[in-house]
């Protein structure tokens, strides 16, 4: 048994897969998603008594579900608005946690106290407890998801902004940004947040796996988008009451979110990796 | 040492607070708690009945305060629900949840260090690519979802197993597999990449160079500097085997806090909910703080 010293950037036979395999996965959910629904034209939304419980056939290649709606309309149309919501969830967290972190940073002090206090409340609080709760009191709908979502993962966004205006503030070009009467929200933006777009988007897609399960998660409790409105949590959290007659239901729906949490995450590590080599 | 243990109490306390804040304000994000509580059904003359009983109508900072006083006296009021102390009724779960979590923790940490450890000492090669693999997999899956497949398969098809019920151990192993799986995944990831980085280090090659056999090299040397950071991302995902415990008593029927919790929010339970949250917290930020003093015992590097 002999350890090999190779540094980290050296890698097997195998790593490279992982690129192929996430973009595969991805681009195969994401493309269904979004053209799918042009051309496989079932309804999605209604049903008839007479076609029940079938299980895959060619005019229902992923079977119907209790009352006779066909299985793959509604997961393409599931997809697309839960791809939808954990996208505008995750740039909602993004921007967010990016605005506070920079103001954080630049600013130094009581702000920077205060703010980072709220990141270790935010990393404290089992998320998925205070979601619930959040949506349980302002009512299920998308735009309340967006935010609740969106809202529980702006910390770590907020970290590395923080770090980065920290180390900015004081560079030469920044203070001759100053020096020239620059106003903070321009030194922000337009000095320190261009350094930032990077590493900022490879957080957003290491998230992105977090919140397609945390979506679909409150989705399965029945706190996200109400039925008959398609998402792939609720697909689920419907189709485990007929788990014994229909067991598709659960299946497909589930094996989506599967291949969408491998493909942000596999994307998402080679991001990683890449701006890591980038930066030496 | 006792400098640090006192700012670090500190900061504990000052979380809490905050997230006791959170809790509490969540109740007027539709500005009217009284109303959120009663059914829809409920009259205009109930609801400003049940405001004021609820004392909904003093100004709020002496609300928070009121709240805080009790919850500090271990009394979160009344359930909406079951009309008894809602103390009482997380009480109750309590030992079903620990047993789960334990049992989830304990199999899911063993084989996550052993595929790590495995992983690691094969760097590149096929092992390595499985074990990542399966890494991968029980990351990508979610805990709602395994938990049915296992249902579907070991319970529907195949009757091995139960996929309801409490008081035997084997009630518990599907439960215990759907809860594990995640963690032993980011165990196995976390040991491999750790464990990588710690034979790439100096100590190591001066193992090598007076002789020590490999596998000594890797279990006594690399790995107990690899631990480290294993402890802290794993104390951090504390939070998410919570989430998951939620999910996992709720598909399997299992009669813990956390599915107290679903039913406590599908009835509007709001004081149970609140209570259940500061609970959850409240673990987190004491483990976080148990593994902060654990390393200095596994890090002689850190002095606090």
């Amino acid at each position: 048994m002999r350890l090999s010293a190779r540094p980290l950037a050296a890698r097997g036979l195998f790593a490279n897969a992982d690129l192929a395999v996430g973009a595969m996965a991805l681009g195969a959910v994401i493309l269904a998603a979004s053209v799918g629904p042009l051309f496989w034209t079932a309804d999605p939304i209604s049903g008839s008594m007479l076609t029940m419980f079938q299980p895959a056939t060619s005019a229902h290649p992923l079977g119907t579900d209790q009352i006779g709606r066909d299985l793959l309309a509604r997961v393409l149309f599931g997809t697309r608005l839960s791809v939808v919501i954990v996208l505008l969830a995750g740039a909602v967290g993004a921007v967010l946690g990016t605005a506070l972190g920079l103001v954080a940073g630049y600013f130094g002090g009581a702000v920077d106290s205060v703010i980072m206090r709220l990141v270790d409340i935010q990393l404290a609080v089992p998320f998925i407890l205070l979601i619930l709760l959040v949506m349980a009191v302002v009512g299920p709908g998308i735009f309340n998801l967006v935010v609740v979502l969106g809202v529980t993962g702006w910390a770590i966004y907020a970290r590395t902004a923080r770090a980065r205006a920290l180390e900015l503030r004081d560079l030469e070009y920044i203070e001759a940004a100053r020096a020239v009467g620059a106003s903070v929200p321009r030194i922000l933006r337009a000095h320190v947040l261009p350094n930032l777009l990077g590493p900022q988007l490879v957080l957003l897609t290491l998230d992105l796996p977090r919140l397609v399960v945390l979506e679909a998660s409150v989705g399965f409790l029945g706190l996200g988008v109400q039925p008959p409105t398609p998402t792939l949590g609720n697909l689920i959290g419907d189709g485990r009451a007929y788990l014994l007659n229909a067991d598709w239901l659960v299946i497909y729906p589930g094996l989506v979110i599967a291949a969408l949490v491998v493909g942000f995450n596999l994307l998402g590590d080679w991001l990683a990796r890449r701006a890591e080599r980038r930066a030496g | 040492m006792t400098a640090y243990l006192t700012r670090r109490l500190g900061q504990s306390l000052i979380v809490l607070l905050g997230v006791s804040i959170i809790v509490f304000a969540s109740l007027y994000l539709t500005g009217d708690p009284a109303a959120l509580m009663l059914p829809p059904s409920a009259s205009r003359a109930e609801i400003d009945a049940f405001r004021h009983a609820m004392g909904f109508d003093d100004p709020l900072a002496t609300q928070y305060l009121r709240y805080l006083g009790h919850a500090l006296t271990g009394d979160f009021g009344t359930s909406l629900r079951f009309g008894s102390p809602v103390t009482g009724l997380i009480a109750e779960r309590i030992p079903a949840t620990v047993l789960l979590a334990l049992v989830a923790l304990g199999w899911s940490t063993l084989l996550g260090f052993a595929f790590g450890i495995l992983a690691a000492v094969r760097r590149g090669g096929a092992i390595d690519f499985l074990v990542r693999l399966v890494a991968l997999s029980g990351q990508a899956i979610p805990v709602f979802w395994l938990g049915l497949l296992l249902i579907i398969g070991f319970a529907l098809r195949w009757h091995l197993l139960p996929s309801s019920g409490y008081g035997r151990p084997i009630n518990l192993v599907l439960p215990a597999i759907t809860l594990g799986a995640y963690y032993m995944s980011s165990v196995t990831r976390l040991v491999r990449i750790s464990l990588i980085e710690a034979m790439q280090q100096d100590y190591v090659r001066t193992a090598r160079a007076k002789g020590l056999g490999e596998g000594r090299i890797v279990l006594r040397h690399a790995l107990r500097n690899a631990l480290v950071p294993v402890l802290t991302v794993q104390a951090l995902q504390l939070a998410s085997l919570l989430g998951g415990a939620l999910i996992t008593e709720t598909i399997f029927g299992w009669p813990g806090i956390g599915r107290l919790a679903v039913q406590a929010i599908q009835n509007r339970d709001f004081p149970l909910v609140q209570a259940i949250v500061l609970l959850a917290a409240a673990v987190f930020v004491v483990v976080n703080l148990l593994v902060d003093l654990a390393y200095a015992a596994l890090n002689p590097r850190v002095r606090l």
